[in-house]
């Protein structure tokens, strides 16, 4: 195996890792959505370091991070407009004070 | 060593400490600029492994998204300027164990899966450029036009969900 594949791997895993604690331990939307945006990243170096290492030739593996940056940019575009909706109602984004749907 | 390997492993370490940084600063601005930061060596890491397009096209893409981040977190932030060093997190030890056990899985599977042979060089950056056009207005145009139509149906759900309810008064009523 290739030292920089692995390389990148590890990067994909310490920023999934890092995306990991900061989506859990945040409390403001924004914030978990940063988390999110870094877990995200996690895997689209993976997928990027796949391409490149193992097949170079197929074009797919680039589209699946295309794919990736979509679902980046639509998380981003969904969690604005429910900060939004929730800043509206409540005066806060506050995940702690979300407790509406607690059963 | 080579520029490679020396490249990726700096653009690397760099994108994971901007990314510890966006958690750690109690200023919401400087964690936005941070989470760009990781974002443009994450990009310039793309362009070390030879990926030119995808490289270019996430440094664009993420410091426009970046920017508007930092927007709505001085909109929506009790304290943006992180002036009272307010604590914003909950079950932090139970985060750090889940962030420390998917790191350590993930680098586990890295290692311990043989991957295979490396491929040694990739196509130039305009022969990647025309293979994924082609690649998405062929075989994957499905997946791609579903994409797009997904981005397109989000952006009105969320313009839908943040847009302020008209009240609307029926003169009719009465």
């Amino acid at each position: 195996m290739s030292i920089e594949l692995l390389l990148a791997l590890i990067t994909g895993a310490a920023l999934f890792g890092v995306g990991v604690y900061g989506a859990l331990s945040q409390t403001n939307l924004v914030m978990i959505m940063m988390g999110v945006e870094l877990i995200l990243a996690g895997a689209m170096v993976n997928l990027v370091a796949f391409w490149r290492y193992l097949h170079p030739d197929n074009p797919a593996g680039q589209m699946f991070v295309l794919i990736i940056m979509t679902v980046m940019a639509i998380e981003m575009a969904v969690g604005f407009g429910v900060a939004i909706a929730r800043f509206r109602a409540k005066g806060s984004v506050e995940m702690e004070e979300a407790t509406e749907l607690k059963g | 060593m080579t520029a490679q390997m020396f490249f990726i492993s700096f653009f690397g370490i760099a994108a994971v400490w901007f990314g510890i940084v966006v958690f750690r600063t109690f200023s919401m601005v400087r964690s936005a600029l941070a989470l760009l930061f990781s974002q443009t060596a994450l990009g310039a890491m793309f362009l070390s492994m030879q990926a030119e397009f995808l490289g270019v096209l996430q440094i664009m893409m993420m410091a426009t998204e970046m920017s508007i981040m930092a927007i709505f977190m001085v909109m929506f932030m009790m304290d943006p300027g992180g002036l009272g060093e307010m604590d914003m997190t909950h079950q932090k030890r139970l985060s750090l164990g889940a962030g420390i056990v998917s790191f350590v899985a993930a680098v586990a599977i890295a290692v311990f899966v043989d991957w295979g042979p490396a491929a040694s060089s990739a196509p130039d950056a305009a022969q990647q450029t025309v293979d994924l056009g082609l690649e998405l207005l062929g075989r994957s145009m499905l997946i791609f036009e579903t994409a797009g139509i997904t981005i397109l149906t989000a952006m009105i759900a969320a313009t839908a969900v943040a847009i302020q309810p008209v009240k609307r008064s029926n003169e009719h009523e009465h």
